[in-house]
């Protein structure tokens, strides 16, 4: 099939979101799954419908979602609503907007745990101790299925 | 000019320390938050005020609260809202800073009469985004309009309003720049979240008279 000549073509905007908590490979569709149902739960069908967003890319704690141009600001505030991936609770933090995926690219900064993870005991339960720039330490509760995490800082860690 | 967050719940109530919501709040654009219950210590980075919630059936029991040593401690009181009567009675006492979880209330439970006094006391009303980011369907849609219902009575009588995230969580934490966006569901312009953002700094620092030091 021939490909639509570029002038006929809609004109897209990709969103650039970071995925709260860090550390944890995110299936794409279930990221799509979770934006389509929050968009679709704030605006309604039709507008996103009109708005056409898909998630194109989702890696390093990042993901990028395209939609159609001048309904950029109402996918990003249906971002702000999204809880949860996969029964997951997470955060989407809104980076950056632009017209092309590379230029997206450059404002991604892999944010990886510093050291090896370590481990701590509150009380009865064992925490994985995971370390990331600028002080902050993730808890995640060690076990198999709902694992409760906790949102420290090195500090707070040292006080305990 | 303040850009404060004005309800967020640290540890133990919820799961992220107070020096790690303060990181993640200075990173989103605020300048200060408002930590809800015993903050202990404060840590670096964003100005954290210690706030009181007083959850209350009758005005007595507000006012009697009010005194407690919990309550003056804190910089800015809040008060979960009622009914008309209880509401129309609380933004007239002394020592209540803010009216919250209105959207949990029964419609026109927060009415002119209301607002005129709010405006006169100085007390303002809370807007959590927390119902508008957490809730689905019909639970979203009347918080919704009760914002809007109380946005209406904010622009006839000049009553101050608060914005926050009801964060228990940095997961449930939002930017300033989400906020607008969140705002705007109800009709906010850009310029009146500006104003309430930076309301509470007003509302526990009100202008005063000039003094003559000697």
């Amino acid at each position: 099939m021939k490909p639509r000549p570029p002038a006929m073509r809609a004109k897209r905007r990709y969103i650039l979101a970071r995925i709260l908590p860090y550390g944890v490979a995110w299936d794409q569709k279930q990221v799509y799954l979770s934006v389509i149902e929050a968009a679709t739960s704030l605006w309604g069908d039709a507008a996103i419908g009109f708005a056409q967003p898909a998630v194109v890319f989702c890696d390093g704690g990042y993901i990028v979602v395209r939609c159609r141009r001048g309904t950029e600001k109402d996918i990003a505030t249906a971002l702000a609503t999204v809880n949860a991936i996969a029964d997951a609770r997470v955060a989407l933090r809104t980076v950056a907007t632009s017209g092309t995926i590379h230029a997206l690219r450059r404002r991604m900064k892999p944010i990886r745990p510093l050291s090896e993870a370590g481990e701590v005991k509150f009380g009865e339960t064992y925490f994985t101790v995971y370390r990331y720039p600028r002080q902050k330490v993730d808890l995640v509760e060690k076990g198999i299925k709902h694992q409760k995490s906790l949102f420290f800082t090195e500090v707070d860690l040292e006080e305990r | 000019m303040k850009i404060t967050d004005a309800s967020i719940h640290p540890y133990p109530v919820g799961d992220s320390t107070l020096a790690r919501m303060a990181l993640e709040a200075a990173g989103l654009g605020f300048d200060s938050i408002v930590a809800i219950g015993d903050v202990g210590h404060r840590p670096d980075g964003p100005e954290v005020l210690r706030g009181a919630v007083i959850s209350a059936a009758s005005q007595k029991e507000v006012i009697k609260q009010v005194r407690e040593p919990a309550a003056r401690r804190a910089d800015v009181v809040y008060v979960n809202a009622g009914d008309i009567s209880f509401n129309r009675s609380i933004v007239t006492l002394k020592g209540v800073h803010v009216v919250r979880s209105i959207h949990a209330t029964r419609r026109n439970a927060f009415d002119h009469v209301a607002a005129r006094s709010a405006a006169e006391h100085n007390v303002a009303v809370d807007l959590s985004m927390a119902p508008i980011i957490q809730l689905r369907g019909t639970k979203r849609q009347r918080a919704l309009q009760r914002y809007t219902d109380i946005l209406s009575l904010q622009r006839r009588y000049g009553f101050p309003l608060t914005i926050s995230s009801g964060a228990r969580s940095i997961l449930e934490q939002r930017s300033v720049r989400d906020l607008r966006g969140l705002c705007a569901l109800f009709g906010m312009t850009g310029e009146e979240v500006s104003e309430a953002l930076s309301s509470i700094d007003r509302i526990t620092r009100p202008d005063q008279p000039v003094k003559v030091v000697r």
